[in-house]
């Protein structure tokens, strides 16, 4: 039944046909952005704390056209209309888990992205400036666990702010504090070795850095096989956390909108 | 009096992109660049006098809205003239404005987390209406339409039958020639279309506003409007006074003979006999210059007849086979 | 003339009124959109500091840009962005039908009624951060030059509030249009960091048919005289005429939309 869902989600997106190059050609241009700016600070230097440019570019492609397109934005608009409209209630009558519901949908939503944006926009990229292939196949598997494990993080941090609106009424301003956070502390612009180190000590520990930086750096090899086993342990702890947390959230929402009527 | 409204072959078109249907056909949207086009107004012509009151009415998708539109100047006619006040109405757009009232039934002028007042006050502004006109525009108005209550309510918490009644004093602050209504009947309970339809009325006969309201309601026509305007499917089907559709349609009157005892059969050149059930007969009178007193004086005495009923054709019927049959014909 | 000024401040007036119904929420937007800008302004300036500079530009200097950028769009977008944004549902919804029966400019309707006080949290980032970087950075100040920043940001909002319009008045005619929206902040984007450290064909997109570059980088490196490609000495006015050109055509183009409205749909 959910596969069912996902499968729905993804047609939805085909039938927008001119969002769907839009978003291509936005996310195009910016991760052209972040690797100018990465061949801008690189000019005339060849390593800096032994990350080299061609590093920085893949870490470009990877934390902005691959992990940038997890999109909170689309799936606390959804939940906020779902609040708003009262259409929420409408779920709690069938026999599903509504968290569970969003979940397979963005999975739907997260293929279509995939295949309409990432792999065109990593694809003419890296044609262009050229990507480094995994550090070894070990790493090209482990960022396979580590980008999973990145787009379940992503979407429970994205599910506990839209069910939050429902207590704060505002789901607006919660998406923008999930925006500044990410675009710190996910590593999508900066990767945390280039952190000073008083800051990176905090935010290696967040479950943001599993979001955009972890996975890229186990892909470049950049992360000791040890503390890679360590690392993922503690992201599925995290996981493991907010999908609690987002389940207690959504019990007491879904007792509010019994009680309450919405 | 003199001709206000002038469409002469008014024609829109709209352009829609093609759907295709199932995962290919969706992938095939990504590149298609193909349209349908939706023919909404075909070729309609009339003309509308100051004081008089139209009603337009047609089913769903019949192109009223679409016609209400292009008199108002949103839309620009594919084909035809169009000339409202003297102007071409998508040309002066704002100069016509300031001539005509529009009440849209399904979306709402007023601001919804405002009361009122703030909302007519708005409009005062922007049309420019003097204090004073504007202060007695809006008393009469408001006495007419009973919303003394509301008026310093948020527009949210008004019922729509409310707010309905709202629209329409606002759209009538600044003294318009023409108000225009696109369905403002709709959804509306029987107490509040009542309301709707007398206070139009009135506007209509004691300030001398032109009327023109598009609907689905036959009703809505009886009560308003002396003159009626049929569509579908874009095209104009009847022209004229609601009086004279029965004739124009060829309606077709039903009698009722109600017999003391069963008379045997009765055959009559004036009338055709639908139903026998003995002692009571029923015809159709076809001929339009057939009275009661023609039929009376065929069937001659000595039948024992006890009581005769003369039925009006139900108008709604009427439409309904009339739509159902979809003539080719243009009665006028 | 005279009927502008007795419509619109009430236009704002009356926005202002509806907005404060929900004054809470309104304030916990300004918090979190001036967190989120200063986010990533830290992520940019850790790059700067840790690199020194960026295509010669050091944080001060880059403080400049950025505070340019985000005062000039706020400015811009207060008139613009959300109004228009919504556009295609406005128009879906048949309000903008509404606008078209009424005396009044549609655009003029829409940008007044919609007059965002939701930027506060914007300018409040940007205004002392401009303030310490102009401290900062090496500027030969003089009356002109003065004159010449107010100047460039009354563009640079110009700029933002012609695009963001035409963007918008797209949706008039081909019923959707926030989708563009993408690709005009992956410009916006761009015109965060120096024109120069991109590739030419960017930079030529830049300074004409998105020219964003005049919204913040053109300006920034006339005050701080730096030398701007592909324009030379001509960047300095072109910035302070880019604005008004961008909206003169948006204006011409608004008009082809309206012309060619489609109406609510069925
Ligand atoms: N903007 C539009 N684009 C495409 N088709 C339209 C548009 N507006 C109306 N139509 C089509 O034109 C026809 C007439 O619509 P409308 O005037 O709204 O009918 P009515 O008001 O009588 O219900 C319908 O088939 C409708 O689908
Ligand atoms: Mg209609």
């Amino acid at each position: 039944m959910y596969a069912a869902f996902a499968a729905n989600a993804f047609q939805t997106r085909l039938a927008y046909r001119n969002q769907a190059w839009s978003s291509f050609f936005g996310q195009l241009i910016q991760v052209f952005a972040r690797i100018a700016i990465w061949m801008a600070v690189y000019a005339g230097v060849a390593s800096v704390d032994g990350i080299t440019l061609a590093d920085m570019i893949t870490y470009a492609i990877l934390a902005t056209a691959v992990m940038g397109v997890w999109d909170h934005a689309l799936l606390m608009r959804d939940l906020d209309v779902a609040i708003k409209t009262g259409d929420v209630a409408v779920f709690l009558l069938k026999p599903l888990h509504y968290p569970l519901y969003l979940f397979a949908a963005h999975c739907g939503n997260l293929a279509f992205n995939t295949l309409a944006v990432v792999l065109p926009v990593t694809l003419i990229i890296g044609v262009t400036y050229g990507i480094q292939p995994p550090a070894s196949a070990m790493h090209g598997a482990s960022f396979l666990g580590f980008w999973a494990l990145s787009f379940a993080i992503y979407f429970l941090l994205a599910m506990t702010c839209g069910l939050l609106a429902f207590w704060l009424m505002t789901a607006h301003s919660l998406e923008w504090f999930l925006t500044g956070i990410m675009a710190l502390f996910s590593g999508s612009i900066l990767p945390l070795w280039f952190f000073p180190p008083a800051l990176a000590a905090v935010a290696q520990y967040l479950p943001f850095a599993w979001v955009a930086y972890y996975p890229t750096a186990v892909y470049l090899g950049k992360l000791e096989p040890a503390e890679t086993g360590l690392i993922l342990a503690i992201g599925l702890g995290w996981a493991a956390v907010l999908a609690a947390g987002v389940g207690l959230l959504w019990s007491r929402a879904r007792h509010r909108i019994v009680v309450q009527g919405g | 009096m003199s001709e206000i409204i002038v469409a002469d072959g008014v024609t829109k078109r709209f352009r829609q992109p093609k759907r295709y249907s199932g995962l290919a056909g969706a992938i095939k949207g990504l590149i298609s660049r193909e349209f349908t086009e939706v023919r909404a107004v075909e070729d309609i012509s009339f003309t509308i006098r100051a004081g008089e009151a139209v009603g337009y009415l047609g089913p769903n998708g019949a192109g009223k809205s679409t016609m209400i539109k292009m008199m108002t100047g949103i839309l620009v006619p594919t084909g035809g003239a169009l000339s409202v006040l003297g102007r071409t109405p998508h040309e002066e757009r704002m100069v016509n404005a300031r001539e005509i009232g529009v009440v849209f039934g399904q979306r709402s002028q007023l601001w919804w987390d405002l009361p009122v007042h703030d909302s007519f006050e708005l409009h005062r502004r922007i049309y420019d209406v003097p204090e004073a006109r504007y202060r007695e525009n809006l008393a009469h108005l408001t006495r007419m339409l009973g919303m003394e209550s509301y008026l310093d309510r948020a527009v949210r918490q008004l019922s729509l039958g409310q707010r309905m009644r709202a629209e329409m004093a606002m759209a009538l602050l600044h003294d318009p020639r023409i108000l225009f209504l696109d369905e403002p009947t709709i959804g509306l309970d029987v107490v509040a279309k009542d309301a709707v339809r007398k206070f139009l009325t009135e506007v209509n006969r004691e300030r001398g506003v032109t009327i023109i309201l598009t609907t689905h309601d036959l009703q809505d026509i009886e009560e308003i409007c002396p003159r009626l305007i049929m569509v579908d499917d874009g095209k104009l089907l009847f022209d004229g006074e609601l009086k004279r559709l029965r004739t124009a349609l060829g309606a077709r009157r039903r009698l009722k003979l109600d017999f003391a005892t069963d008379p045997g059969p009765v055959s009559l050149t004036s009338a055709r006999l639908v139903s026998d059930e003995g002692a009571s007969k029923h015809f159709l009178i076809e001929n339009e210059e057939t009275s009661l007193v023609d039929v009376l004086a065929e069937l001659g005495g000595g039948h024992g007849l006890k009581d005769v009923s003369l039925e009006e054709p139900d108008i709604e019927e009427v439409i309904r086979t009339f739509y159902q049959q979809r003539p080719a014909l243009v009665p006028q | 003339m005279l009927a502008a000024l007795r419509v619109l401040p009430f236009l704002v007036q009356l926005h202002m009124r509806a907005t404060m119904e929900y004054r809470g929420a309104m304030i916990l937007g300004w918090i979190a959109m001036a967190f989120s800008y200063a986010s990533v302004y830290t992520a940019i300036a850790l790059i700067v500091l840790r690199f020194e500079n960026i295509g010669g530009w050091v944080w001060s200097e880059m403080a400049l840009l950025l505070s340019f950028h985000l005062l000039g769009y706020s400015l811009g977008a207060a008139f613009s962005f959300v109004q228009f944004r919504q556009l295609e549902d406005i128009v879906r919804l048949g309000t903008f039908d509404t606008l078209m029966v009424k005396p009044i400019s549609p655009w003029a309707y829409l940008a007044f009624s919609g007059f965002n006080i939701g930027y506060a949290g914007h300018i409040t980032l940007a205004l002392p951060l401009m303030t310490w970087a102009l401290t900062q950075a090496d500027v030969g100040w003089n009356p002109t030059l003065v004159l010449y920043l107010v100047g460039a940001l009354v563009s640079s909002a110009l700029i933002t509030a012609a695009i963001i319009t035409s963007i918008g008045a797209s949706a008039l005619v081909w019923v959707r249009s926030r989708h563009l929206y993408s690709i005009y902040f992956g410009f916006w984007e761009l015109a965060r960091y120096p024109l120069n450290i991109f590739p030419g064909i960017i930079q030529a997109i830049m300074v004409t048919v998105m020219p964003l570059a005049f919204m913040s980088y053109v300006p920034a490196a006339v005050l701080l005289d730096k030398e701007v490609p592909l324009l030379g000495p001509a960047a300095a006015p072109l910035a302070l005429a880019a604005g008004p050109i961008a909206t003169i055509l948006a204006m011409l183009y608004w008009r082809w939309c309206i012309r060619n409205y489609q109406g609510a749909g069925g």
